[in-house]
């Protein structure tokens, strides 16, 4: 396996994951730090097992599928997938939408969970669970997603799930040291890169899919990841010109 | 039963951030297979138009995005 076949397909699965976990670590921090860590470990433990189940289940069933249908599937969604992030990172980035606040939404879902404390006193350590284990299948299954998509189309399942899950151990043992929202990762600028690599992945299988042989093979995608850089900065650019102009 | 209705919409969402930019890349690469493999156009063509296409599609669809709605 080539280093640059596996890295931007590691690469995307790590970043992703990061900030997808990064957001289900607040939620789940929001419940530890209302109702204790149990609700909160077994939550996630049973939201981890279920996403490790799809992955496991849908592994071996997208090895019957023939390459090239599933790179023309995995590489629409993944292009989707891939310019809605890029189109969201932009907006954000130019001003028009507010960025993702970690602290904020903690101090929601701790009120929000406060709120239901006063309401239902009998299952709170349920209602507690179900909430860091919603947190988890929800922001996990774009991470099942990604390591599927970036990694089936070349045999790369098992090198994007080790950077999702470095991605998750990283998180964690930052969470760990600070016992905090993590609102200093520059989420943004993130989820910016990754809708760039995905962008560039959704294009290239695509093509592939549809029998499109792009020169220099897996090098293209470099290319198709500089274009995708520059026009997300271009619109981003332009938005904020054009938002200025409607203020 | 709320939250299997709430992961289907993440998985929706996943896919249809907006309406208009989904149907787009969708017809684009309706309109690229129809070229390359009815066609006959050279598929190295199909796959300038998939690029450039998905390239303008993003910056119109972040533009739309930052115009006030109406």
């Amino acid at each position: 396996m080539a280093w640059f076949t596996a890295l931007p397909a590691v690469s995307a699965a790590f970043l992703a994951s990061l900030v997808e976990v990064v957001e289900a670590f607040t939620i789940v921090l929001a419940v530890a730090t209302l109702r204790g860590w149990r609700p909160a470990a077994i939550g996630t433990i049973v939201g981890l097992t279920t996403l490790a189940g799809v992955v496991l289940l849908l592994g071996p069933l997208l090895a019957r599928v023939p390459i090239t249908s599933l790179q023309l599937t995995i590489g629409v969604l993944l292009l989707l997938f891939g310019l809605g992030w890029l189109r969201k990172a932009s907006l954000r980035a130019a001003g028009v939408i507010p960025l993702h606040d970690e602290e904020a939404i903690f101090a929601a879902e701790t009120a929000q969970l406060g709120s239901q404390q006063q309401r239902v006193h009998r299952s709170l350590q349920w209602v507690a669970g179900i909430t860091a284990l919603k947190a988890v299948l929800l922001e996990g299954l774009e991470v099942v997603f990604i390591v599927i998509a970036v990694g089936a189309g070349r045999g790369l399942l098992l090198p994007a799930s080790l950077g999702a899950l470095a991605a998750c151990a990283l998180v964690l043992a930052a969470g760990a040291a600070v016992h905090r929202p993590l609102s200093r990762v520059p989420e943004n600028t993130l989820k910016f890169g990754v809708g760039v690599m995905l962008s560039a992945f959704g294009v290239f299988w695509t093509g592939e899919g549809l029998g499109i042989p792009w020169p220099g093979q897996d090098l293209a995608l470099l290319l198709f990841a500089s274009l995708f850089l520059a026009a997300g900065l271009l619109g981003s650019s332009l938005a904020r010109k054009l938002s200025l102009g409607f203020a | 039963m709320t939250m299997l209705k709430e992961l289907a919409a993440e998985l929706i969402g996943m896919f249809v951030v907006e309406r208009r930019l989904t149907i787009s890349v969708l017809a684009i690469v309706a309109m690229v297979a129809s070229l390359v493999d009815f066609i006959g156009v050279a598929p190295l063509l199909g796959g300038a138009a998939l690029l450039l296409g998905s390239l303008t599609l993003l910056v119109e669809s972040v533009l739309r995005g930052a115009r006030p709605p109406g």
